[in-house]
């Protein structure tokens, strides 16, 4: 005598992790700092996961240095993935980490229908190797286009323009945009981030959640294909502001 | 989770005599955090505002204060207290850049359970429970509507549940605003959106809350969507442009009965054709009615005392099923067979009562609306209710739930008296004189 045993159809949300694990990422406990930060998020996405019942959250990892490979190569149920730690050392191949991304994204092996996948590029430096011609094979994968594409830099040393590129056209205004890299100068905001992209990106790629419409702007994401949620209100980010306190 | 607000410290809010010991961080959403804290010895939560939220909504501060004078519709609605400010003392306490406010509300009890997890078929709920929490949402909408107000983002993210009795929670209820004033900045949840607040022709109103209410039980009676069939097989990327579709340009309710194009594909959405024929065609129409021609027309969405109508009827209807014990919601006048295992359904001893019939099956309840035509349906305070024998389930009873002795007489003409709690058999009984009217055991 109960409600049958029936459930919403769900969809696959892919979640691909793209982790600069280059030498200079050794450096001031950075790569550390990345480990712990996806470490502490997967509870938090384990919960949205489960609050979504239009979605299967499988996450995968790349990392790269010399050259990119898969770091967790099989689409992961949130709530199985344990992460085992990255380690630094090499140069920053990231144009071929967009190549296995690429393999990835085209079907198969994805799915016939799915949610928009979800691409977290982390990166503190400058790639080595050819960018573009990654960029360019990954951006012919429909899959790709549809991709909420996020960047991370961590530290002062990573090459903005890339990640802009990575992301897509740079959104106007000088507001801070979820449509810019996201710039971790310490370990608490790269935690933030990755806890963002994690849990609030996927509810938004999964889930609609509601919306709001600011009084006579039109919607400054009406160019993309999902509804981005704002950004963690960060501590240290004065630009979480409405205005400058003092001029 | 970074709390804006520290766990554990006491804080000052302007307008608060005590300060406020802010217990736990409960959790974080899009707009901002809601904590327990506790006032003066009593346990309340608060929500807390980001300030991009602030910046966002101007009318945010007035909506819920508004909200707080006009008080809450009914008790199903975590419904804003009183609004917080930090007071200059507390501004040091408080992590961020901007102090802000939020408001107080009551804490959640323990037993509910957010709906996203109905839909997402982890709930162990009876049929009989997710009818009664659809009837108390659509009583919580009729309240709330009567009483001038919109809602604005009706969803499942807005409801909890309590699995064992079907009562519900509405928390969120910060965008809730007068009818007709579309200040506020929410729009809704895009899934639940009616079209034309969807595709950006109107503003949210009491008239989108009816469309956004019934996909709402829709979901909750199905655990499905009412827009998902083939159309969305066709769509290989489930984002904001597909859904637009889907719920908007290209809507088309699964059921449609003058149009099958979008019908549920066997496999991927098994769940709707399961579940669907369990209901009685009463009920259904209420969908189809919402869905078909209220799709595009907002008069002709189904009102929410149609389905308080529709959905108590459904619950006097229940049946459970000789062979299987599933609950069954058949016509009375032709039961047909189970939904579940198939076996006919005989035609079931009913109580015939002033205002209606209500069938004789363990759970089922009588309320006031069923001796007094002019009082609304309400399911909250029960009068009776029918209950198996605690050691021999196949003999039913009638429990009388009020405070007064009832008095009826047996088949063979014995007299028989009910006092307050005590259940009397219904193989032997006749009829009985409530203290709210006569009801009458009607045999097959």
């Amino acid at each position: 005598m109960a409600f049958p045993n029936v459930r919403l159809s769900n969809r696959p949300l892919h979640f691909i992790y793209l982790c600069d694990c280059s030498g200079s990422m050794a450096a001031q406990g950075k790569m550390q700092a990345l480990n712990q930060a996806i470490r502490q998020s997967l509870p938090g996405m384990a919960e949205v996961a489960r609050e979504n019942p239009e979605a299967r959250v499988l996450v995968r990892a790349v990392r790269f240095a010399d050259q990119a490979a898969w770091h967790l190569a099989e689409p992961t149920p949130v709530q199985q993935l344990q992460w085992r730690d990255l380690e630094a050392g090499g140069i920053t191949a990231m144009g071929d980490a967009l190549n296995l991304v690429a393999e990835a994204l085209q079907s198969p092996p994805m799915e016939e229908r799915a949610l928009p996948p979800v691409l977290v590029l982390i990166s503190d430096g400058q790639p080595t190797d050819d960018f573009e011609a990654g960029l360019a094979n990954l951006m012919r994968r429909p899959w790709a286009q549809k991709a909420v594409r996020l960047a991370i830099a961590m530290g002062h040393d990573a090459d903005l323009e890339v990640l802009q590129q990575f992301i897509g056209p740079e959104p106007s205004g000088r507001s801070k945009s979820p449509r810019r890299p996201l710039q971790a100068s310490n370990a608490t905001t790269l935690a933030q981030y990755i806890q963002w992209a994690s849990t609030a990106v996927v509810g938004a790629a999964s889930m609609p959640a509601s919306r709001v419409a600011p009084a006579g702007e039109p919607s400054p994401e009406s160019s993309s294909n999902i509804h981005l949620p704002d950004l963690p209100p960060t501590l240290l980010d004065p630009s979480d502001d409405v205005g400058p306190l003092v001029w | 989770m970074k709390w804006l607000l520290p766990e554990g410290s006491n804080l000052q809010f302007e307008g608060l005599e005590q300060p406020l010991l802010i217990e736990q961080g409960l959790g974080g959403g899009s707009q901002g955090q809601v904590y327990a804290v506790k006032l003066a010895g009593e346990r309340l939560a608060l929500k807390w505002y980001f300030p991009a939220c602030i910046a966002r909504d101007p009318q945010l501060r007035s909506r819920l204060q508004q909200s707080i004078r006009l008080g809450a519709p009914n008790a199903d609605f975590l419904w804003p207290l009183a609004v917080l400010s930090a007071s200059a003392d507390s501004q040091g306490g408080i992590q961020g850049p901007q102090p802000g406010f939020g408001y107080l509300m009551g804490l959640r009890p323990g037993g509910f359970v957010g709906a996203h997890q109905h839909a997402g078929g982890e709930l162990e709920i009876s049929l009989q429970s997710v009818l009664r929490a659809c009837f108390h949402l659509a009583e919580a909408f009729h309240q709330l509507h009567l009483k001038g107000l919109c809602y604005k983002d009706i969803s499942l993210g807005n409801l909890f549940l309590e699995p064992s009795g079907g009562r519900i929670l509405i928390c969120d209820n910060d965008n809730v605003d007068i009818d007709g004033q579309g200040q506020g900045s929410v729009l809704g949840t895009p899934g639940f959106m009616a079209p034309e607040v969807l595709l950006g022709q109107a503003k949210p109103s009491s008239g989108s809350d009816l469309f956004s209410l019934a996909v709402l039980l829709f979901r909750l009676l199905t655990r499905h969507d009412p827009f998902r069939g083939q159309r969305e097989l066709a769509i290989r990327c489930l984002d904001e442009p597909a859904r637009r579709r889907l719920y908007g340009e290209e809507a088309l309710f699964i059921f449609d009965p003058h149009n099958q194009a979008n019908r549920p594909d066997p496999i991927e959405h098994s769940a709707a054709l399961i579940t669907w024929p369990i209901y009685p065609e009463a009920l259904q129409r209420l969908f189809v009615q919402s869905f078909g021609p209220g799709l595009r027309n907002p008069e002709q969405r189904t009102l929410t005392g149609q389905w308080k109508q529709a959905i108590s009827h459904c619950l006097d209807q229940r049946q459970l099923c000789s062979h299987c014990g599933q609950e069954t919601f058949p016509n009375t006048e032709v039961p047909g067979s189970c939904w579940s295992c198939g076996t006919p359904l005989p035609a079931a001893l009913q109580l015939q009562l002033p205002h209606g019939r209500v069938t004789a099956a363990a759970g089922n309840e009588l309320h006031p609306h069923h001796f007094d035509p002019l009082l609304g349906e309400a399911i909250a305070t029960p009068l009776a209710r029918l209950v198996a024998h605690p050691s021999d389930p196949s003999l039913l009873g009638l429990q009388n739930l009020t405070s007064t002795t009832w008095h009826g007489s047996t088949r063979t003409g014995q007299r028989i008296e009910l006092a307050p709690g005590k259940t009397c058999n219904l193989s032997a009984l006749q009829q009985l004189n409530s203290s709210a009217g006569p009801i009458l055991v009607l045999r097959p």
